[in-house]
């Protein structure tokens, strides 16, 4: 197997992909799962509010979301355009 | 060993394209139908105050399960919907106990049947949704909370229907290679009765309820 | 090709070697982990409870027992490794036989680790509701035995790739498609197998401040398990894409980079979601204990809150199916 520039170039490109989506979808599911968490635990203290604290609980999750978006356009860019 | 994957098919060429029957499948699918009819007919022959076991567990499984399809769906749409999911629970699990009579195996180890449950599920669920809010809200619903999301609510929606088949066929499937390996290695001594009960009845049973209240799950968050 | 200047033979020897020691060597991590944890509040509880401590005892080796059960399938794969004739040695055989050890290995952590939190958690529970040991022991049985799921897939891809008739496919790039199936499943069963045990835990605490909630209790764990396992699940998926596909032969290191990548990629978010998931699941039950008629908003939040925090573990489904099928 001879390993030539182009080559190798690219190998490195779909490396970077793998490893930027794995790696960068450990963050944004720990933080979301514990945004979720934290919405069950208050919405058993409070059902009331309950509609308040769903919307709460998405708005916070899809900032979270957003190092994990940068990712996957990252992931995305090393796919297909690099 | 070698015949890990093996299974019989029957495969009719049609102009245009080849249809494959997986036979194996449809014959155990077969002895669940017989065999849950036949279940069916023992509970609700008599109809006592004084109920007999059969028609014990059959009341048991169906307030249960009609319980929490209320719980879930309310009142009114439970009506409709209450016994399909009793007979998705029922099949379920006579399919997953299947495996443990000798010489028969689950037909939810081929992926063809949970994959068709879960979209069963998927088209009831979605159905549901746009008869009841109309089709305009149902779209809206894909571009909330921020408006961007809307292909990656799509993906997920059809990553439940992934998931929830995946799940069961892979536990199933995963629990019968490994009685069939470890029964190999083992030379069938001591460890396979263990097994079977672990993941056959156990098992079986915990994901046939996981599924059916998932599938209600779904249809109850399409109807909010 | 030779990698070094040795036979097939001697390669898939080195290979099931190597791979036995990763099987076992990774996966006695989690189990030890899981029952030091038990064993700690087991002292705990006696600490608080003495008259009951035969009970906690043998609640304690219960919960133990089901935890082993993780690194059990770790010693199985490791010594069909150490011992398995094979019969057809090749490069692609070794790969194969590393990845079922490296699959068996990783997936035994999250699994072993997890169950020990709800033995752990039951044996706390019985110390301040002994009465109710009964109930308690049932619902940690049961929690602990879903949260073994995860080890499950990955013993089943590792029996799989340890079994599986190879035939005459090229070297290049099947050899790195195997080796990136058993990372897929091996690292996300981490996350989902801690996440499923958190929330058992979660349901052993509630079933003991609230024993008449037992059901409403267990049902919220087993969905919020369930879902929980959805990353290991999508990790078996991908892992059976990269098994059974076959690809066209290919020497260029992209080729085999790209499917080693898509294992990896898969199997590394897996964990976030798992782990994210299981804590939503935790949080859900714990409150179900307390304010049982809400149990359905609950569900139905913890539903929604696992739904968006799994997405990332779709993205990551996404990428290694584009790296599969597309690049």
């Amino acid at each position: 197997m001879t390993i030539e520039g182009a080559d190798l170039v690219k190998a490195a490109a779909l490396l970077g992909a793998g490893l930027s989506m794995g790696l960068g979808a450990i963050g944004p599911g720990v933080g979301e799962g514990m945004a979720a968490a934290k919405a069950c635990e208050a919405i058993g203290r409070n059902p009331k509010e309950a509609g308040l604290l769903t919307r709460t609980m998405l708005v916070g999750q899809a900032v979270a979301e957003s190092t994990g978006i940068y990712s996957l356009v990252i992931a995305l860019l090393l796919l297909f355009v690099v | 060993m070698d015949r890990l994957g093996e299974i019989h098919q029957l495969i009719i060429p049609l102009p245009g394209y080849t249809v494959t029957i997986n036979l194996e499948v449809l014959v155990m699918t077969g002895i669940v139908f017989f065999l849950a009819l036949t279940f069916g007919f023992a509970a609700g022959r008599k109809k006592s105050l004084l109920p007999g076991p059969v028609q014990v567990i059959g009341e048991l499984i169906v307030t249960q399960l009609y319980g929490l399809t209320e719980e879930a769906l309310g009142k009114t749409h439970a009506k409709t919907y209450a016994p399909l999911i009793c007979a998705l629970f029922i099949f379920l699990l006579i399919s997953n106990w299947l495996g443990i009579l000798p010489h028969l195996e689950e037909p939810t180890r081929d992926l063809n049947t949970p994959l068709s449950l879960g979209i069963l599920g998927f088209v009831i669920a979605h159905y549901v949704g746009i008869k009841e809010k109309g089709f305009k809200i149902y779209i809206k619903s894909y571009f909330e909370p921020v408006f961007f999301l809307m292909p990656l609510n799509l993906i997920g929606e059809l990553a439940k229907i992934v998931s929830i088949s995946f799940r069961l066929f892979g536990n199933i499937m995963g629990g019968a290679i490994i009685i069939l390996v470890v029964s190999y290695l083992t030379y069938s001594i001591l460890l396979p009765p263990f097994l079977n009960v672990f993941f056959g009845l156990f098992v079986g049973t915990i994901q046939a309820f996981v599924f059916t209240m998932l599938t209600v799950v779904y249809i109850s968050v399409q109807l909010k | 090709m030779t990698l070094l200047a040795v036979d097939n033979q001697t390669l898939t020897q080195i290979a099931a070697y190597v791979g036995g020691a990763v099987a076992m060597g990774f996966g006695a991590i989690g189990a030890a982990t899981g029952e030091g944890y038990t064993a700690s509040r087991a002292a705990e509880a006696i600490a608080r409870n003495q008259e009951h401590s035969g009970v906690i005892i043998k609640n304690m080796l219960v919960g133990q027992a089901i935890s082993e059960s993780a690194s059990i399938f770790s010693l199985v794969i490791a010594i069909l490794l150490l011992f398995m004739d094979v019969s057809d040695p090749s490069i692609v055989k070794a790969a194969a036989l590393l990845a079922a050890g490296l699959c068996m290995g990783f997936g035994a952590i999250g699994s072993g680790v997890g169950a020990g939190v709800p033995a752990g958690r039951s044996c706390l529970a019985i110390a301040r509701q002994p009465a109710t040991a009964g109930r308690i022991t049932t619902n940690m049985l049961i929690g602990t035995a879903v949260c073994q799921t995860p080890a499950i897939f990955a013993m089943v891809v590792a029996l799989i790739l340890l079994f599986k008739p190879i035939g005459s496919v090229a070297a290049f790039p099947t050899c790195a498609a195997l080796i990136g199936a058993g990372l897929s499943t091996g690292l996300a069963a981490i996350g989902s197998g801690y996440g499923g045990g958190m929330a058992a835990g979660a349901s052993c605490e509630g079933v003991a401040r609230q024993p008449e909630t037992t059901t409403a209790v267990t049902t919220t764990m087993l969905v919020g398990q369930a879902v929980s396992q959805t990353p290991s699940v999508f990790g078996l998926l991908v892992s059976f894409i990269l098994i059974f596909k076959s690809f066209p032969a290919s020497t260029t290191l992209s080729a085999s980079v790209g499917l080693l990548s898509a294992g990896l990629c898969m199997g590394l978010g897996g964990i976030g979601p798992g782990i994210g998931n299981g804590m939503a699941a935790e949080g859900a039950v714990r409150w179900v204990a307390r304010r049982i008629e809400y149990a359905g908003d609950l569900m139905r939040i913890m539903l929604v809150g696992q739904a968006v925090s799994q997405s990332t573990a779709i993205y990551a489904m996404v990428v290694s199916l584009v790296l599969i099928f597309v690049v």
